[in-house]
């Protein structure tokens, strides 16, 4: 069994949910509470990866932050080296690949708070980001939990976008879900059944725990 | 102590433009649902953007459309009861009471929660959620909550609305004593005529996002200055009207000539008077004195409550169906049950004194 991979991908999932804790919590507050006319295409561009095949969402962010692009060119100046073929490739890739699985279910939650409970807020005194951190994130737990937790569970078992922009470097881009597929190539069933089956109890483990905690934690609150 | 708003604001198939002016006393705004109560007290809180107009509240500018001039409804201080009080489900009585507080030193804080909830009749509920508690026991918090921030101004949208009747008269009663021990100005939206005339010394009568009339109560309920507004205060018996040279009415619709006691400068349209002001009798014999603005009538259709009854009457002839009637009347059981089994036609009494004339 390959250990290496796992810890690879336990770290690159844990990355991409903290990441998208921190940034689809604004981006989900904008989708969800802005008025502005031209929202929609903001809405499109986040949902994108939900219909693009892995390959084509890899390749373009393979090109984009290769030598030959702008995008590409700052951060090889900035760092000294291209994005493609390492960790931070990989984790940039992996956060715009599981964007909508964060701020999808965030906006749901925001969009289920009672308008009439924000207003409130306002009207005794607190301001928009004090409304946000008392009523509006409390009332939709739910909505950024799971939000967290799918973007962690789809990037344990991303394989197309990480194969694109990742490359097989064992131990920097070689994730489980590679390591798999590389087994299975070489005809390796027994260590590749093992590994999958140690990704699949893990995930299920995680899955589980939040979705239960989770619903005991709202069932105080909920109107009966 | 004075809230003062003229606004206006234009919503797709809806023109609010409305003017008054409350003091310390507590203001009622009646109308019917869609007149605009709402609206009006949702821009006084700061939660919609008049498109015109000015509210002064204390001699505080909160909102001028021409200084450019918008106060956001965080820093209005203005207690706002919603109709189904917005209660923060995932926070406790005491939690939400001390919500608008946040700035207050702990000591503070928990005083001034301790002393609302005092107040409000909640003593041993301060650790519960609102979802353990009962409707009045929401509504009282909500209005606790909304007190605890001292506001300038108290807008009450519908508080009873969403409670079952027998609890509505003792938090009614509660109410009364809150207001009349609160310092600022008060508006109290309500499409319920009574409860509005019992909570309110004057009133504005919203029809159609305008002003149908404002002023003390009573006078708007004795003397409503349009058929709007009869009907919004709950009048239910119209009739065109014509005046006759000797001073006299003529109910067209009624088919009947009657005398009135109102002076009235202006031309009539119609003439009305209230079901509970209307007076039924079992018929006099012939050679009685006949009793001024007293017809024969029939009876078309009933309907009874636990302590009323409510005829619909024709006057002159028989009613071809239980629709067809020209006035309502609401009548104590005890008066119906000295009539009921007496022959028809029973006789309708009129009185002069309160039939109005309107000018519309």
């Amino acid at each position: 069994m390959n250990w290496q991979a796992i810890t690879l991908s336990l770290k690159l999932a844990v990355c991409v949910a903290g990441i998208l804790l921190a940034a689809g919590l604004p981006i989900a507050y904008w989708v969800t509470f802005s008025r502005w006319r031209w929202k929609f295409l903001v809405e499109a561009v986040v949902a994108l990866p939900l219909v693009l095949p892995p390959t084509v969402l890899g390749y373009y962010i393979l090109v984009g932050l290769g030598p030959r692009h702008f995008a590409g060119r700052v951060w090889e100046s900035l760092f000294g080296h291209t994005l493609p073929f390492t960790f931070g490739g990989l984790l940039v890739a992996s956060v715009l690949y599981s964007l909508p699985f964060a701020v999808q279910p965030i906006s749901a939650g925001f969009e289920g708070v009672d308008r009439r409970l924000i207003e409130a807020s306002w009207t005794l005194g607190a301001s928009r980001l004090a409304t946000f951190f008392r009523v509006i994130l409390p009332l939709s737990a739910a909505g950024a939990v799971t939000g967290i937790v799918l973007s962690f569970a789809h990037t344990i078992g991303e394989f197309g976008v990480v194969l694109m922009v990742g490359g097989n470097i064992p131990g920097v881009t070689r994730t489980v879900s590679i390591d798999i597929y590389d087994q299975v190539q070489a005809a390796n069933y027994d260590v590749a059944n093992r590994t999958a089956l140690v990704l699949l109890v893990f995930s299920f483990l995680v899955l589980t725990a939040i979705y239960a905690t989770n619903r005991r934690a709202l069932s105080i609150w909920r109107r009966p | 102590m004075s809230l003062e708003v003229a606004i206006e604001k234009n919503v797709p198939g809806f023109r609010l433009a409305v003017e008054f002016v409350a003091d310390g006393a507590p203001l009622g705004l009646l109308g019917p649902s869609g007149s605009g109560k709402t609206m009006t007290l949702r821009a006084i809180a700061g939660l919609e953007r008049p498109d015109r107009g000015r509210i002064v509240l204390h001699g505080r500018v909160l909102f001028d459309s021409e200084r450019r001039i918008d106060v956001p409804a965080r820093a209005r201080r203005i207690g706002l009861l919603f109709q189904n009080y917005a209660l923060f489900p995932h926070l406790t009585v005491a939690e939400n009471i001390a919500f608008g507080l946040r700035g207050l030193p702990d000591a503070a804080k928990n005083r001034r929660v301790a002393e609302q909830i005092a107040a409000a009749h909640l003593d041993g509920l301060a650790e519960r959620y609102p979802a353990t508690l009962s409707g009045g026991e929401q509504q009282r918090v909500a209005l606790a909550r909304a007190l605890a921030i001292e506001p300038a101004a108290l807008l009450l949208d519908e508080p009873f609305s969403a409670l079952d009747t027998h609890l509505r008269s003792a938090l009614e009663r509660q109410l009364r004593e809150t207001l009349a021990s609160y310092g600022g100005s008060t508006l109290f939206v309500s499409h319920n005529l009574e409860e509005a005339y019992r909570v309110c010394e004057k009133l504005v009568v919203l029809a159609q996002g305008s002003v149908a009339a404002q002023g003390a109560k009573e006078e708007i309920f004795r003397h409503p200055p349009t058929l709007e507004v009869a009907r919004v205060t709950g009048c239910k018996n119209f009739s065109r009207a014509r005046r006759l040279p000797d001073g006299c009415v003529e109910a067209l619709d009624w088919g009947c000539t009657l005398r009135v006691a109102q002076q009235f400068t202006m031309p009539i349209e119609h003439i009305a008077i209230r079901a509970n002001h209307i007076r039924v009798h079992p018929a006099r014999n012939s050679t009685e004195e006949k009793r001024e603005n007293a017809f024969p009538c029939l009876l078309a259709a009933m309907a009874e409550t636990p302590f009323r009854v409510t005829l619909d009457l024709r006057i002159g002839a028989l009613p071809a169906s239980p629709a067809d009637f020209h006035l309502q009347a609401e009548v104590y059981k005890q008066e119906w049950e000295s009539f009921r089994d007496l022959p028809q036609p029973w006789a309708v009494e009129l009185a002069a004194d309160r039939l109005f004339l309107l000018p519309d």
